[in-house]
């Protein structure tokens, strides 16, 4: 098994439960796009550009201090399981993890701040953090980008700010995000309108991963769809008080979730979900997480799950193939691993 | 549940797509979920949903002006056509070259065209490789080479500029 999984923690710190709601947000994220002055973006630069580019950026990370005893990565040198074990972490997006050129990564040993080199612009730099914790993501992620910017030349100017590959990304760069688990709202159908609203606040919601990926376990990664023209601080006021209102409003749904005839079907469709993951002896990580998501709900309205959120988090991201691989020690088939995520879950269960 | 796709198999992959804010419900059976390239997808990592919902690339095209076949960026080369059909500039100097034609997308996609956030500082110079440094004495040598022939004198005194500030 590969000697980089062993050297992350098998737990990370930005998926315990804490904060206001931690039965809703798993987790918020800041990101700045940045690229370096002089050079081409990652689509148009050559191979040793990028190489370059790499040295420069990975140099610069370790120089910030903010990267001490963590992880400096070339992409491209890594297997497809270290891969897709950044990718599971949210350390590196599917795009970057699949590069064939020179890429890398810089990941802070408390795994809340890392940096993507070479992705659709030369760096990507975030803060992860557990729980709705806006302004606390934000300050870490201008702490790291100022002392980045110390180190590099950043592209930029005064009337479209920070430049980007994609004019989409232009201006401050921030993409503000949270990873809401809104089981009950889609339970009742309601996600498409919510998904309509969302549109028209300049705020777009997305799968678990991030940028093209499915939505799964009815977890909605929601971020700003607009950065430039106003503010980091009013793109991420404005993520905050949508978030505030998406609680509300699966608040409101959970409490239609148990009154007069939804209950029983409610508390039957929860209980069977944790039958499930207590003795299915075969698991797919979709599978898991349907269910894993109403037992969430279950656990949030009350019943006993066997689970604190904590558990349920960590849980969440150790079925993931990557990591049931790690756990296993060894690579594993498919068929494999369904059957090695159910013994797991069956142990942390009983 | 049969699959949606086959109708004859149970469905065992229950997949919602969030596009364009607008979620998308698929049920369907392993062998037809593997044909639409999903099955696996989450083990794999190798899924692309431009092949399952059609890609978006004629986003920019429908929200950029005309312009001339010719304008391109004068750093990268970036031609504006390419810009147009892939929605991705070349380098940090092609906000300068297409200036006009960004300032109408920046206001349809931003609802702004002038950034308000933090001040960007230049940051400090970089120490580039010999490789790197090299590359760009090259490619400015050439580029004087052609200015004298094409008697564009004002255009090589900045690259001569260039290069003595690069060669040191």
């Amino acid at each position: 098994m590969a000697d980089l999984i062993k050297s992350f923690r098998p737990c990370v710190t930005w998926a315990n439960a804490r904060g206001a709601w931690p039965d809703m947000i798993f987790s918020t994220r800041v990101r700045f796009a940045r690229n370096l002055a002089g050079f081409p973006f990652p689509n148009r630069a050559e191979p040793r550009q990028l190489a370059e580019i790499r040295r420069l950026a990975l140099a610069a990370a370790k120089e910030t201090g903010l990267f001490s005893k963590g992880h400096y990565l070339k992409i491209e040198a890594l297997t497809p399981l270290e891969r897709r074990f950044l990718v599971e972490r949210h350390h590196v997006s599917h795009a970057l993890a699949s590069a064939v050129l020179p890429a890398g990564a810089a990941v802070a040993n408390d795994e809340d701040l890392s940096v993507m080199i070479n992705e659709e612009d030369h760096l990507r730099l975030q803060c992860l953090n557990a729980g709705f914790a806006i302004e606390e993501a934000f300050k870490a992620a201008v702490k790291l980008d100022e002392a980045l910017g110390r180190e590099l030349p950043f592209a930029c100017g005064a009337k479209f700010g920070f430049l980007t590959a994609c004019p989409t990304n232009a201006g401050t760069g921030i993409r503000v995000s949270c990873l809401a688990h809104l089981p009950a709202l889609s339970r009742l159908g309601q996600m498409p309108q919510v998904l309509e609203s969302l549109s028209h606040l300049g705020v777009t919601a997305r799968g678990i991963y991030g940028e093209g990926t499915y939505v799964l376990g009815d977890f909605y990664q929601v971020s700003n769809a607009t950065c430039l023209g106003r503010s980091e601080e009013e793109f991420c006021g404005n993520i905050d008080r949508v978030i505030r209102n998406l609680i509300r409003q699966e608040i409101a749904a959970r409490e239609t979730l148990l009154k007069g005839r939804f209950k029983l079907k409610t508390e039957d469709a929860v209980f069977r979900a944790l039958g499930l993951l207590k003795h299915a002896r075969t698991l797919s990580y979709e599978e898991f997480m349907q269910n894993i998501s109403l037992a969430r709900m279950g656990a949030a309205m009350g019943w006993n799950m066997g689970l604190d959120f904590s558990t349920f988090n960590q849980v969440t991201l150790l079925m993931q193939s990557a990591h049931i691989q790690a756990a296993a020690g060894r690579e594993l088939s498919p068929a494999e691993r369904d059957a090695f995520r159910a013994e797991s879950l069956r142990k942390k269960l009983v | 549940m049969l699959c949606e796709e086959c109708r004859e198999k149970n469905a065992v992959v229950f997949l919602k797509l969030a596009v364009n804010n607008k979620v998308t419900e698929m049920n369907l059976c392993p062998a037809c979920a593997a044909k639409k390239g999903m099955g696996f997808g989450l083990e794999s990592g190798a899924f692309n949903i431009s092949d399952i919902v059609g890609n978006m690339s004629g986003y920019f095209k429908d929200f950029l002006p005309p312009e001339k076949k010719t304008l391109r960026c004068a750093a990268c080369g970036l031609k504006y056509s390419e810009f147009k059909e892939s929605g991705r500039l070349g380098c940090p100097e092609c906000y300068a070259g297409f200036e006009p034609q960004l300032t109408e997308l920046m206001s349809r996609i931003h609802g702004s065209s002038q950034h308000a956030g933090r001040a960007c500082r230049g940051g400090p110079e970089l120490k580039l490789s010999k490789a790197e440094t090299c590359r760009r004495l090259d490619e400015l040598r050439a580029a004087l080479k052609e200015a004298v022939a094409k008697e564009d004198f004002e255009g090589a005194a900045r690259l001569r500029d260039a290069l003595k500030e690069l060669d040191g």
